[in-house]
C-alpha cells in the first residue's frame, strides 16, 4: 500500500538537500538581495549541472523525464532552504507548456542547460481577464503581432524568456518571448519574499516559431499549468511550513523566560502540536496530489485543488504562530522565520487563491 | 515507535496517494458486498442507520458479532490461530468500510479490539484458552474499568484498590464511565495493588466476572437521553489471582499498550466519508437550511478536503504499519483529526436541519421501529450524534492528551 519513495527520488532528495545546507547560506542570500541581486546565476547554473532543470525535460531531449513528484521534492527543499531563483516557476512552464510544444526539441535542451530560464506570464492588471487575456496575439502581413501587457510576473526578472499567455484568432495562445527582445519594455521591482518581480508591455511582430501552442492544445496547456502549478507552490509551501515550525521547535527549547525553556509551558505545547498536525495532513494530501498527477488518475486535478487549499490554510497559520510563539525576534529582518512567513504568503496569491482553488475543487465532482 | 522526525528526514517511507486498488481486491469488496447483501436484515441495518455513538442497538450488535463469527468474520484484526481471517491491511479495511456503507451495526468491540491484543501479548495460555473463544464469538461482552471518579486524564492517579488474601484479590472501589457495563458479563479493570511506590508502578490488570458478589452497577443517561455509560462499585470483590493479566503491579504496561490499539485501530476517514454523504444529501435537500447557500458549500468542501488530508494520512500509517511498525504517537494526530473533523461535520449537520432536529424521540432509535418520526427522516439521529460527537475529543485519551503526546514525543518538548 505504502509508496515508499523509491530510488531515485531518494537520491535526488539527499543530494539536494545536502547542495542546499551547503551551498545556499541564510546571511548570504540576504546580503545578495540587499544588493539588488534577486538569483544568482552561478546557483542556476548549479542547479543545471546537477540535474534539476532537466527533471522535467524528456531523456530523447536530453533530460531525466522525471515527473511531479520529484519536482515536488526539489520544491519542498525550495521552501525550506528560500531559494529565490525560480526553479518551480521554471519546472511549471517547462513541464506543462514548453514541454508539449513544437519547440520542444529545440528550446529543452536550452532549459536543461541553464541558459534558457522561462516562467509563464498569464496575469494582467486587470485580475478578473487572467484565464481570458486582453493581451492579443494577430497574424499580419510581417509576422504575428502580440500586443498587450503582463503584470505580477514573479521572479520575471529572472527569466530570460517569457511563456505568454495570450487571446488568437483560434482561441488561447502561448507565445515563448525573449525579454531582451525589441518591444518588450520590462518595469522590475523587488518583491517580498526576495525575488525581482516583472511587469512588463509587449508589442512587437514575432516569426511563427515563437508560438508554442495554440487552440485546444493552448487551453489544455494553461489547465496543466495551473493544476502542476498548484501542486509545487504547495510543497515549496510546505517546505516553509516545516522549516517554520522547526526553528519555532528549536528556539522555544532555547529561550528561557520565568527560569524556564519557552517550550516548558503547556499553552505554547498544544499550539505546537497543532503546527504539527496540520502539516503532516498537508503532507499527506501534497504526495497524494503528485502521486495522482503522476499516474493520470482522474481525480488529478481536484487533488491538486486540495492540495493548495491545504497548503495555504495551513502555511498561513502556522507561519502566523511561528512568528507568535518566538517574540519580538521573529519581526526582524535578520531572523530566518520571518521569511518563510513572507514567501509562504507570496506563494498563497501564486497562481491562484486559495478561494479560487477551493471554487475550482468544488465545481470538479469526483470520478 | 514511528516518529515523524525521522519520517522526514529519511523520507525512505513516504505516502501512497490514490493509486487504484488493484483488481483482486476489487473481486475482494464484491464478496464482501455480497455476504453483506444476504446477511443484513432490515432491522440490522436500521440499528446501523440510526446509530448515534461508537455503540448501536445493544442486541443489534450482538446478533451482528454473532453472524459475523459464524461466517469466521468475528476477529478480522487477530492473527488466524486465534480465529482472524489472515487478510492484509488493505482488505481489512475495506471489510470495515464496506460494513459501514451497508449500515451494518456496530458491536461492542471493548473485548475484541482492545482486551483481545492484550490477552494474545500479555496472557498465560489458561487466559487465551479460558477467555478468546467468549471475545470472538460476542457471548461475553467486556467492559473496561479505567477511569474513575478523581481519576480521568490523571488515570495513574486510581484509587480502586486490590489487596492479596490468599489465591484471591479483594476489590473495593468505583470505575465510571464503563461504557455498556449494564449489558457486559466481563470487565477488565485497572486496581492499585501498591501505595507505596510512584502511581504507575502499584497498578495491576484484573480480569474480572461481573457476577461476582459485591459488584454494582448503576448506569445513567448521557446528554442525549440514551443509558450507555455506567459507573461500577465494587465493595469486598473477590477476584481469583488466576485472572491476573500480566504481572502484579505491571497494570500499567499492559494498559500502555492497550491504549495505543484503542488509538491506533480506529480509521475515522471510513465515516467521515459518510458524514460527507449527508452533507451533500443536506445541501441537495430543499427543505435544509443549507439549501442554496454558498458559505454553507463552501464550508462543506473546506471538510472534504481535510478528509482527504487525513485519508492519505491513514494511508501512510497503514504502509508503516504494513512495514511492522506501531503507529505510536501518529495515532494520536489521527485521533485528534479524526474526532474533530468529526465535530465539524455534526456541527454542519445540526446547522442544516435547523429546528428539524429538535424533537427528541427515544424509541426511534430501537431497530424494530417503524413508526412515524416526529422529526424528518433525515435529522432523526442529528441532534444526538451532535451531542455525542463531543464525547469522541474526551473519551480514549482527551485532544489535550493526545497533544501532550505529540508535544513530547514527536516534537521532543
Amino acid at each position: 500500500m505504502s509508496a515508499h519513495m523509491t530510488e531515485d527520488q531518494t537520491l535526488l532528495q539527499d543530494a539536494a538537500e545536502r547542495y542546499l545546507r551547503d551551498s545556499y547560506d541564510f546571511n548570504q542570500r540576504r546580503e545578495r538581495i540587499a544588493g539588488g541581486v534577486y538569483s544568482d546565476p552561478g546557483q542556476w547554473q548549479a542547479f543545471a549541472e546537477m540535474g534539476w532543470l532537466a527533471l522535467p525535460v524528456p531523456e530523447e531531449f536530453g533530460g531525466l523525464g522525471m515527473g511531479t513528484r520529484e519536482m515536488a521534492i526539489l520544491a519542498e527543499l525550495c521552501g525550506q532552504f528560500l531559494v529565490t531563483e525560480p526553479l518551480i516557476d521554471a519546472l511549471a512552464a517547462t513541464h506543462a507548456i514548453i514541454g508539449v510544444s513544437q519547440q520542444q526539441e529545440s528550446v529543452l535542451p536550452r532549459v536543461a542547460e541553464g541558459e534558457l530560464i522561462p516562467v509563464a506570464a498569464i496575469d494582467e492588471a486587470d485580475a478578473t481577464s487572467r484565464l481570458s487575456p486582453g493581451t492579443t496575439l494577430t497574424q499580419t502581413d510581417a509576422g504575428w503581432h502580440l500586443s498587450g501587457a503582463k503584470h505580477w510576473i514573479s521572479a520575471g526578472a529572472s527569466a530570460t524568456h517569457l511563456a505568454v499567455l495570450a487571446q488568437g484568432a483560434e482561441g488561447l495562445a502561448w507565445v515563448l518571448v525573449p525579454t531582451a527582445a525589441d518591444g518588450v519594455e520590462c518595469d522590475t521591482f523587488p518583491t517580498h519574499d526576495g525575488r525581482g518581480g516583472m511587469n512588463c508591455r509587449l508589442d512587437l511582430v514575432l516569426e511563427a516559431d515563437h508560438i508554442l501552442l495554440q487552440g485546444q492544445p493552448a487551453s489544455d496547456a494553461l489547465e496543466a499549468y495551473r493544476a502542476l502549478a498548484m501542486t509545487l507552490s504547495s510543497a515549496e509551501t510546505l517546505g516553509a511550513t516545516q522549516a517554520a515550525l522547526d526553528t519555532t521547535v528549536d528556539y522555544t527549547k532555547q529561550r528561557v523566560q520565568f527560569g524556564q525553556p519557552l517550550a516548558s509551558f503547556q499553552a505554547l505545547q498544544h499550539r505546537m502540536s497543532n503546527m504539527l498536525i496540520q502539516t503532516e495532513l498537508t503532507r499527506s494530501l501534497i504526495y497524494a496530489a503528485c502521486n495522482a498527477a503522476d499516474s493520470g488518475h482522474d481525480n488529478a486535478a481536484r487533488f491538486a485543488r486540495a492540495a493548495k487549499v491545504k497548503a495555504t490554510t495551513v502555511g498561513r497559520k502556522v507561519s502566523q504562530e511561528a512568528i507568535q510563539l518566538h517574540g519580538g525576534i521573529a519581526t526582524t529582518d535578520e531572523y530566518i522565520v520571518g521569511h518563510f512567513f513572507k514567501r509562504i504568503t507570496a506563494l498563497e496569491s501564486w497562481v491562484c487563491s486559495k478561494g479560487e482553488a477551493l471554487k475550482e475543487f468544488m465545481a470538479l465532482s469526483p470520478s | 515507535m514511528f516518529s515523524l522526525a525521522e519520517h522526514r528526514t529519511e523520507r525512505t517511507r513516504t505516502v501512497n496517494a490514490s493509486n487504484p486498488i488493484p483488481t483482486d481486491y476489487d473481486t475482494f469488496r464484491a464478496s464482501i458486498r455480497e455476504f453483506l447483501k444476504e446477511a443484513l436484515t432490515p432491522e440490522l441495518i436500521r440499528a446501523g442507520e440510526r446509530t448515534t455513538s461508537v455503540f448501536s442497538d445493544f442486541e443489534a450488535g450482538r446478533q451482528w458479532q454473532s453472524i459475523l463469527h459464524a461466517k469466521g468474520w468475528g476477529a478480522p484484526e487477530w492473527p488466524i490461530e486465534h480465529g482472524g481471517t489472515g487478510w492484509d491491511i488493505q482488505q481489512r479495511y475495506i471489510f470495515l468500510e464496506e460494513c459501514k456503507l451497508a449500515n451494518a451495526p456496530n458491536p461492542v468491540m471493548m473485548g475484541i479490539q482492545m482486551l483481545g491484543p492484550m490477552l494474545m501479548h500479555f496472557g498465560t495460555e489458561a487466559q487465551k484458552t479460558q477467555f478468546l473463544p467468549g471475545i470472538i464469538s460476542g457471548d461475553d461482552v467486556w467492559c473496561q474499568g479505567y477511569s474513575e471518579p478523581g481519576s480521568g486524564s490523571d488515570l495513574a492517579s486510581l484509587k480502586t484498590t486490590a489487596e492479596r488474601d490468599g489465591e484471591e484479590y479483594v476489590v473495593n472501589g468505583t470505575k465510571i464511565w464503563t461504557s455498556m457495563a449494564h449489558h457486559s458479563n466481563w470487565i477488565f479493570c485497572l486496581v492499585r495493588t501498591d501505595k507505596n511506590v510512584k502511581p504507575q508502578a502499584g497498578i495491576s490488570f484484573l480480569l474480572i466476572d461481573m457476577a461476582t458478589p459485591g459488584i454494582t452497577v448503576a448506569p445513567f443517561p448521557s446528554l442525549d437521553g440514551e443509558v450507555e455509560q455506567c459507573q461500577v462499585f465494587f465493595e469486598n470483590v473477590r477476584v481469583p489471582v488466576a485472572n491476573l493479566l500480566g504481572e502484579e503491579n505491571q497494570g500499567w504496561t499492559v494498559a500502555k499498550y492497550l491504549l495505543e490499539f484503542e488509538r491506533g485501530g480506529q480509521h475515522f476517514t471510513i465515516e467521515l466519508k459518510k458524514q460527507l454523504g449527508k452533507l451533500q444529501r443536506a445541501m441537495a435537500n430543499p427543505n435544509s437550511r443549507a439549501i442554496d447557500d454558498p458559505t454553507y458549500a463552501y464550508r462543506v468542501a473546506e471538510t472534504e478536503i481535510d478528509v482527504m488530508a487525513l485519508e492519505q494520512t491513514e494511508l501512510r500509517i497503514k504502509g508503516s504499519l504494513s512495514a511492522g511498525d506501531n503507529p505510536g504517537a501518529l495515532s494520536s494526530l489521527v485521533k485528534v483529526s479524526g474526532t474533530e473533523l468529526g465535530q465539524r461535520c455534526a456541527e454542519l449537520l445540526i446547522e442544516a436541519a435547523g429546528q428539524s432536529a429538535m424533537p427528541w424521540q427515544s424509541d426511534v432509535l430501537a431497530p424494530d421501529y417503524t413508526g412515524d418520526t416526529a422529526a424528518p427522516a433525515e435529522c432523526v439521529t442529528t441532534m444526538a450524534e451532535y451531542i455525542n460527537s463531543r464525547a469522541t475529543t474526551i473519551y480514549g485519551g482527551t485532544a489535550e492528551i493526545q497533544r501532550g503526546i505529540i508535544a513530547k514525543h514527536v516534537l521532543g518538548l
